[in-house]
């Protein structure tokens, strides 16, 4: 009945730093491009995101976090989706990611990743055109 | 796949609810869910917490679930938010201020967009509340977008409606006169923390003692200090019920929710009668029953 529904997406800030400004900012341009967006807030353990993910039955996540915490929580977040019948998730990562493991996050499941300073339409181009697995 | 969801409802499980939630807020297939659903179990409390922007809904309908957990009580929480009347956007952070209980599965929290306009709660949230109610909870919050607009549709959804304010001039608090003695069954002087709360306390109940008025409680309560949530609790549960569920109006309500989701899939057909209308061939009256016509049809 309502074929473009907005895309629900959480935004989770994930880890110790106490930054969200990042968050913040695309939050506020995925409002204003007609996302519906659900901010948790700083801080989240990973079965916060992926309980979070699961009641607000969204189509992606967006995990945001520091470098050097990627190869561990990254993995950590997937296999907690994976496990909680949540794969049909999107999963995007934003953050200042070596080059080099970009392919690595690829691998255990992440959609796409977003370095610090990518364009917002890039981002919202790239949801619209991937749409929503979870209603497909 | 509707027949797949609602079995696995019956199973208690989460992401059935949750997807089922989705279908509803989106207006897809309402009368299959509802009729799957059944008329609302009519002991699980519908308390609806309001007020204006800032004065800290979120923050205490997080602390009054955690309360409530502690009484062993579940509970769900329908956390609603504005829509950008020009994108559809919706940036939904009531989250933020509540609790993160992630092994805890007697807390549920759906952040909901509400449309702009005079839409005080989601679209379809009666339907939303049914279905908590039946998947078990014990008891269900919602939180309103703010008070003042959509007041009557809260009051129609909930048993009973919370009203907050916080300490502030009594200017401020003659222009929330009307929606006082309007709407709430149980006022809460919030951030109790801070000064000047048992003077605006005081006024309150000035205003609520006007002859003829119901008899409202008002209280003082502190998501900051946790003060006040036992009281608060207890007058909620003290407050006449309002039995909104079983009468024609729930109805009435989801007809009306059908007409409107119609005219939105096929509006383009009501063009003639729209033309004939602005041309001054038909008058409003006629117009409408026209359109009507059409949308029942
Ligand atoms: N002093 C004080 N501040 C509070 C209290 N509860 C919430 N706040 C603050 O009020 C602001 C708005 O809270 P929020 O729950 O988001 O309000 P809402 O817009 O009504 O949902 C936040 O900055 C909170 O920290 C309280 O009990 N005391
Ligand atoms: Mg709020």
């Amino acid at each position: 009945m309502n074929e473009q529904a907005p895309l629900r997406i959480v935004l989770a800030k994930v880890g110790l730093d106490g930054h969200d400004r990042g968050v913040k900012v695309v939050s506020r341009a995925l409002r204003d491009a007609g996302f519906h967006v659900i901010y948790p807030g700083l801080w989240q353990a990973p079965e916060a995101v992926v309980r979070t993910v699961g009641d607000e039955d969204a189509d992606w996540l967006g995990i945001s976090l520091l470098s050097g915490t990627h190869l561990t929580l990254v993995p950590r977040i997937i296999d907690l989706l994976k496990a909680a019948g949540l794969d049909h998730v999107g999963v995007l990562v934003g953050g200042i990611i070596p080059e080099a493991d970009i392919p690595k996050l690829h691998e255990m499941g992440v959609s796409r990743v977003f370095g610090p300073g990518t364009p917002m339409t890039d981002i919202i181009t790239y949801l619209r055109s991937e749409g929503s697995r979870t209603h497909a | 796949m509707l027949s797949d969801l609602l079995a696995r409802l019956e199973e208690k499980d989460r992401l059935a609810l949750a997807r089922l939630l989705t279908l509803i807020s989106r207006g897809e297939q309402l009368p299959e869910i509802s009729s799957a659903i059944g008329t609302r179990n009519e002991t699980t409390p519908v308390v609806a917490i309001t007020g204006n922007a800032g004065v800290g809904k979120s923050t205490l309908v997080g602390k009054l679930a955690e309360y409530l957990r502690g009484e062993d009580k579940s509970v769900a929480i329908l956390a609603c938010d504005p829509e950008s009347p020009l994108t559809g956007g919706a940036l939904l952070g009531d989250r933020i201020r509540m609790p993160s209980r992630p092994d805890d599965a007697g807390l549920f929290i759906r952040s909901l967009a509400a449309a702009s306009g005079h839409q005080a709660v989601a679209e379809h949230v009666d339907l939303m509340i049914r279905l908590l109610a039946k998947f078990g909870f014990d008891v269900i919050l919602l939180e309103t977008v703010g008070a003042g607009q959509g007041d009557t549709a809260v009051r129609e959804l909930a048993d009973v409606v919370v009203l907050l304010v916080q300490p502030e001039s009594g200017d401020e608090l003659q222009w929330e006169k009307a929606g006082l003695l309007e709407v709430a069954d149980v006022v809460v002087v919030h951030k109790a923390d801070l000064a000047g709360a048992e003077k605006t306390e005081g006024q309150v109940k000035e205003l609520l003692s006007l002859p003829g008025s119901r008899e409202i409680a008002v209280l003082r309560v502190s998501s900051r200090t946790g003060q006040g949530f036992e009281a608060l609790w207890e007058a909620v549960m003290a407050a006449p019920r309002r039995g909104t569920t079983l009468d024609g109006r729930q109805l009435l309500r989801l007809a009306q929710q059908l007409l409107a989701d119609r005219y939105r899939s096929r509006g383009a057909a009501a063009g003639p009668i729209i033309d004939r209308w602005k041309a001054h061939q038909l008058d409003e009256s006629q117009a409408a029953e026209q359109l009507l016509d059409l949308l029942v049809r």
